[in-house]
This record gives C-alpha cells, structure tokens and sequence, in this order.
C-alpha cells in the first residue's frame, strides 16, 4: 500500500496486542508484579498532587495555581489488606481531547494496556466549587473501561460554600464509587484507601454510549474493529487532530475516515452530550445555597485583577519581597561568612601544613562558604514565592500578566513558565509543554532564561552588598533592596521584549488561547511552604553545591601550580627585585602571594583572556569567574573566594571583605567599583552563564541551532550592555 | 608527600565528577523527575 495511514500503525501497536501483562515489574526495589498501580488524573489544579503526597509520603512541589506539574511523578503507597501500590501523578488535563503536549502525556499512557504504568485502578481527582467541569473528565476516563474511583477534593470548603451532594445518587448515576478528601487537611486519606483496595468490583460500565455521537460512524468504526472498545478506538481516531495535519482520507476502507474538521465537529457533540449528562445528574446530586456562600472571593478578586490598583499591589508586594530579604537575611548571612572564614583560618593553623591542608583552607571551605552564606536570601525568596503561589494570588498575577503579555504577542500561558523562572529556568522551560502553539512555546523557551532565577541571586547580592550603599531613601526604601528589585524586573522586561522581537521575526499566526484556572483563596499551609522552601533550598545547595566544590578543587589546583621558572622561583624573582626596598615580611610573603597567583595556570589563563574583558571593567580574576560559572551562576562567587584565598592578603578574611579589598594595580582603584559593578550586574542579568539551561533548550527544541543561538544572542547582548554601562559609570 | 598524594586524588575525583556531569548524559528513569529542578544545576 502505497500510503498506509498512521491509524492503523497506531492501532496495531495500541490495541490488538492488549495480551497479559506479564513481567511488567521486573525492575528492582518496590516496584513488583504484586504492585498495582494507581493513576492520578484530573483537570488543572484540583490537589492531585496534594493527593499524591498524602498517599506517598513524598514530597512533590505544590501550588494553587495550575501547570505545576508537566510530567508523570511515581511514588508508593501502602494499602489496607496488604495491598502495595505504585501510585502515578500525571499533568493536569482539561479533556482527554489533548492540544498540548503534557495533556498528550495522559492520554498515550491510558491508550497503552502494554505500557508498565498502565493504570488497574483510576483516582479521578475533582475539586468541589468545579464538580461540573470536573466531571467532564471524569465521564471520558469512565468510558475507557478502566475502574475510576471519582475523588472529590477540598470537601473542607463544602459548608463554607454551601454546598450538599446526595453521595449514593451521585455514586449511582456515575457508576463508580465516591471517596471525599481534602488533601491539605489530610481529611478522608484514610477512606479513600479503603475504596481503593475494593477497585475490582467498581462497574467499567461507560457514561456516555460512545454510539449516540454519530450512530453509522461509530457502528462502521466498531464493525472494523470488532473486540475494541469503542470509546478507545474514537480517542485513537481523534487524538492527532491538534497535534498534525494527517491525511486520513486514503485508507481503503475509509467509511470511517473524516477530515479534521469533520472529526472537531465529532468531539463538540461528545462534549455536548457529555455536558447533558452531568448536568442532569447534578440537578439532583449536588445543592448549592447561594445564600451560605460569602462573596468575599469576588470583591478581592476585582481589587487583585484591577487594571490599576491591580499593577499597583503587584509592585508594591514585589517591593516588600526585595526590601525584605536583603534586611532579613543581614545577620545569617554574616554569621555564615565569619563562621566560614574562621573555619578557614582555623583548618590553616591547626591542620599539618601541606598541600592537602592548604587545599581545604584555600580552596574547599572558601568554595562552600561561598555558596552557603546564600541560603537565608534563597530561604527567604522561596518562602515569599512558595506563601503566593499557596494563597492562590499567583494566579491572579498569572491573569493580569495576560493583558500585557497579549501586547508583545504571547499569551498568558507564557507566563506560568516565565514566572516559574525565579526559581530555574529547567523546569520553567519544560513547563512550556502546555502552550499548544510550537512558535509560542518555542519563543517562551528562548526568552525564559532572562527572568533572574534563583542563580543569579547569590551573584546580585555580593556585587549589590559591594557596590550599592546600604542607605536608605526617604528613611524607607533600602537602597540595596531596590537595585535587586530593579534586576528582576530588568530581566522580566528584556524576557517580554525579546519575545516581541521574535515575535515579528518568527511571524506568529495563531495564538494560543489563555484559559487560566482562579482557584480559591487558601490561607498558606505552613507545611507546604516549609516542605517547599527546603527543598528548593536543598536543591539550591546541593545542586550547585557539588559543582561548586569540584570547581573550587580544580581552581586551587590551577591557582597553586605553575609552569616555568617565574612561578617556581617567584620569591627569589621578588627579592632581587626588591633588594633596596623595606617591605615587611608580611608585606613581601603578600607580594609573593600574589606573584604567584599571576603565573600560576589559572593566572595565565586569565591574562590571557584580560583584553577581551577589560574593556568592561573587569580583571583577570573576574574573567575566570565569569568562565568558570558558565557551569553554573553561582560558581561565580566560589571562584573568586577561592582565588582570593590563594593569592590574598591573610587580613581579610571575610568574602566580602577579601572582594572589597582588591586594588587595581594599574589603576589603584578599587576593582569591585560603581562602574564595573553595575557592568557585571547587567552583565549577569543578559548572559546565558548556564549549561544546563542550553541542554534543557535543546532537549525542548530537538535542536542545537536553537540553544547555540539563544547562547551567542544573550552573551553578545549582555557584553555590549555591560560595556555601555562601564563605559558611561567609570 | 601524602598531602600531596591527597591533593591530587581529590583533583583527580573532582575532575572526574565534573566530566561525567556535563559530558556524560544521565540515563532518564521511569522514577526520576519532580520538583528538584531535574538537574538543573
């Protein structure tokens, strides 16, 4: 057959191979045939992920807005009666009509008998103010005959909203069975367990008869495919349509091949008469008293979102976030630094002296400390961004981004992922896989790494702490706090004006459609803001942390050895030189120090590349941070401690007092000055100093010429900028 | 002397470490991916 269309590939592989399931956990720990497995799957932002930690113990980040989660999480759960689970928490989906490529990730694996995580029971995860909607869902996965336990989330909320459900009519019309939770409270864990352990007996029987769409094209489609459920077989018919244009008009048999929006017209009808359903059954099952509900939600709502004041209380808690955590993180930060810098001294004098001593008192500890003196900073952002994601404000900034979003031709949906770029840009950039349109999310890709991510903070706060006096305006406003305010919203800025431009050069014609969940104002759970927190800190520091302190050996290495004779015989070099001269011994072993560090491999590396950098105003030694943090963006303080440590002055013992000392020799000037650190401030707003973002984009893309372009835009950009800068300042 | 041997294994794991973070692509598995940043830095 000269063109065999892709359907019947997929329905050979999908459906006609649907044997035993045999050998499907052969793979070490708990993951065992014995197990069975449990899905999670429900509309954006319901809990599912709530529902997954309480049923796991695990600790998956949360929010109360949507799009948190883009890929399929696995964790184990223990049941009543001996039953042990593998318990799957996949992306939120509207329908299982997919358009974009998470919401595709639920349907590929519920079409799939073959696949290991093929689900035995189905938690269908609601949440009680959006039963209707929720429900949709719900009556898609019941038609794929899989058992599906309905879980109706946030019950807690049911009195306040004044709302009553007839739980046997509902479990009756539904044909499943109801467990009620509220998964932030932990209400209803327990039960729902129960009624999982008995998913053999939950009816498979269908909502809705797939038939009744259209009568002679699912009997002719049902007739070709006999011992397939018919439902699966019209979602494998129907699940390409918005993905890519597929001739299906060319099989021999075509009574059941139509054009794309033949099949669209299909999946409205199903959606009508899906919605007839639930609204019958709810007609009897669910009362809401209007009365009882307080519409508090509404007039908050409309100050939050206004055109205005909505802008304007933005700013205003974006000021306070900045204000705060440079105040706030004052004196830990100054405790990590002495503790470290005495450790430093201390493993100096009281270690046998050698190289491995000098290794860990020059290079290691100064490394570390250099990362860990930015826990408080990094603790206390978190805590702000995990304190408004958890009240549902998030959302709210999420809606009013859309309006000027829409200006520079992306939608709404491109915020979530710039927005998730404080924390990093990894999973902002796979958060892009719900925008449906590919030149939207591949221009979100690119522009997500301008948004300052947690990173690029440690580097802010040195060169802000260095360069910026600590005063205050007006008695108020900490000068410090408002330049780091000032960044983020500089690399916001230049994230939405990129995309403008690539907007016009990539020619966007179809936009993506924004429709954006408000969810319920939630008072903060303190465990889910202290879970987060942690973790992101621990991520923060161990992730970075191991880099860090390999990169910190390397440099010690390269900064305490040194071919040829300047660096061997640098004392002896140094006394002819200064024969006549009357250095002090301190001030002489100072010098050799730091004669040393110039001809040492790391030296004449970083002369090397000094032209290129010096016109920005920077020294050598900054060259080689800037290279070295290319790895990651806090490398760049590691480095310059442990540079510092090898080559300075033994008085100053602090990072910050080691950073604040050094003198240009050719200028006299101070090198960490106004001019060069605003120059590295931009330059670090601007600069693609990161790796790990390059091979995320080009996992993303499928492509190099994508990352490699966003690498060489972003450095040039940010070498010209900071030039500029520099250039103007000094 | 056994500083030094110390220095230069510690160079030589360090080294190591870093080769096989960026030169060397992590195997994805069924159980990885949540919210730790996927290797992000």
């Amino acid at each position: 057959m000269p063109f065999v269309w892709k359907l019947l590939a997929k329905l050979k592989l999908k459906l006609l191979t649907q044997g035993h399931r045999t050998n499907r956990w052969k793979k070490k720990g708990e993951m065992t045939k014995k197990n069975i497995n449990i899905a999670l799957i429900g509309n954006p932002n319901v809990g599912k992920t709530s529902v997954f930690n309480q049923l796991t113990g695990l600790n998956q980040q949360v929010g109360n807005y949507p799009g948190i989660t883009v890929e399929k999480k696995i964790g184990f759960c223990k049941l009543p009666n001996n039953i042990k689970a593998n318990v799957l928490d996949l992306p939120g989906t509207y329908s299982l009509n997919a358009s974009s490529v998470d919401e595709n990730v639920v349907i590929e694996l519920l079409l799939n008998k073959n696949d290991k995580l093929y689900p035995d029971v189905i938690l269908l995860v609601t949440e009680i103010e959006n039963l209707k909607r929720n429900l949709l869902l719900f009556t898609q996965i019941k038609d794929l005959e899989i058992p599906t336990i309905l879980v109706i989330n946030m019950i807690d909320r049911m009195k306040y909203k004044g709302i009553t459900l007839d739980i046997p009519y509902l479990e009756n019309q539904l044909k499943t069975k109801i467990a009620l939770v509220s998964s932030r409270k932990g209400i209803g864990i327990e039960e729902l367990k129960n009624v999982i352990t008995t998913y053999k007996t939950i009816s498979t029987e269908p909502c809705l008869n797939a038939s009744s769409i259209d009568e002679v094209y699912f009997n002719n489609l049902q007739k070709t495919f006999p011992n397939q459920s018919l439902y699966k077989l019209w979602l494998v018919v129907t699940q390409d349509v918005n993905f890519v244009n597929l001739n299906r008009t060319i099989l021999k048999n075509n009574s059941f091949t139509k054009t794309n929006s033949e099949l669209k017209r299909l999946q409205q009808k199903e959606t009508i008469k899906r919605y007839q359903f639930i609204n019958e059954t709810l007609k009897i099952g669910q009362k809401i008293d209007a009365s009882s509900a307080t519409d508090f939600r509404s007039k908050l709502d409309s100050l939050l979102t206004h055109k205005v004041f909505g802008y304007v209380i933005f700013f205003f808690i974006l000021f306070v976030i900045f204000q705060s955590i440079f105040e706030w993180s004052k004196t830990p930060m100054d405790f990590i630094d002495r503790t470290f810098a005495a450790l430093s001294s201390t493993s100096s004098e009281k270690l046998p002296p050698g190289a491995f001593t000098n290794l860990i008192s020059q290079g290691i500890i100064p490394g570390i400390g250099g990362i860990l003196i930015f826990i408080p900073q990094i603790a206390f952002l978190f805590l702000f961004i995990s304190v408004l994601e958890e009240s549902g404000y998030m959302s709210r900034v999420v809606f009013l981004m859309d309006k000027i979003m829409r200006k520079f031709g992306l939608s709404g949906k491109s915020i979530v992922p710039l927005i998730s770029g404080t924390a990093c840009a990894i999973p902002a950039i796979m958060a892009t896989r719900n925008i449906e349109n590919w030149k939207e999310r591949l221009i979100t890709i690119l522009v997500t790494p301008f948004t300052t991510c947690s990173a690029r903070l440690p580097v802010y706060a040195i060169i802000i702490g260095l360069v910026i006096p600590d005063k205050r305006i007006f008695g108020i406003i900490n000068m410090q706090g408002l330049t780091l305010m000032l960044l983020y919203l500089i690399g916001f800025g230049m994230a939405i004006l990129s995309a403008f431009v690539l907007n016009k050069v990539l020619r966007l014609n179809c936009k993506t459609f924004f429709v954006v969940e408000m969810p319920n104002y939630k008072l903060p759970m303190f465990k889910n803001v202290a879970i987060n927190v942690v973790e992101k800190t621990k991520a923060f520091v161990f992730g970075a942390g191991k880099i860090i302190l390999a990169i910190s050996v390397v440099l010690w290495f390269m900064a305490s050895y040194g071919p040829g004779e300047k660096f061997n015989n640098a004392e002896s070099i140094l006394l002819s030189k200064t024969e006549n001269s009357t250095l002090s011994k301190f001030d002489f072993k100072n010098k050799v120090a730091s004669y040393k560090l110039e001809n040492s491999y790391i030296g004449i590396m970083g002369k090397t590349i000094e032209p290129v950098i010096s016109p920005l105003g920077y020294d050598w030694k900054i060259g080689i941070a800037i290279i070295s943090s290319f790895a990651a963006r806090e490398v760049f303080v590691g480095t310059l401690a442990t540079i510092y440590s090898v080559g300075g002055s033994e008085n100053d013992t602090t990072i910050k007092n080691k950073m604040a000392a050094e003198i240009n020799p050719d200028t006299g000037k101070k090198i960490f000055n106004f001019a060069s650190g605003i120059s590295l401030l931009l330059f670090y707003a601007f600069a693609m100093q990161c790796a790990s973002t390059l091979a995320i984009t080009k996992k993303e893309t499928n492509s190099w010429k994508w990352p490699l372009g966003q690498l060489v835009f972003m450095s040039s950009f940010a070498y010209v900028v900071a030039f500029i800068a520099y250039q103007i300042l000094k | 002397m056994i500083q030094e041997i110390l220095a230069f294994v510690t160079l030589g794991i360090a080294l190591a470490f870093l080769f096989k973070k960026f030169f060397f692509k992590k195997k994805k598995t069924d159980k990885n991916c949540g919210s730790d940043d996927c290797a992000c830095h």
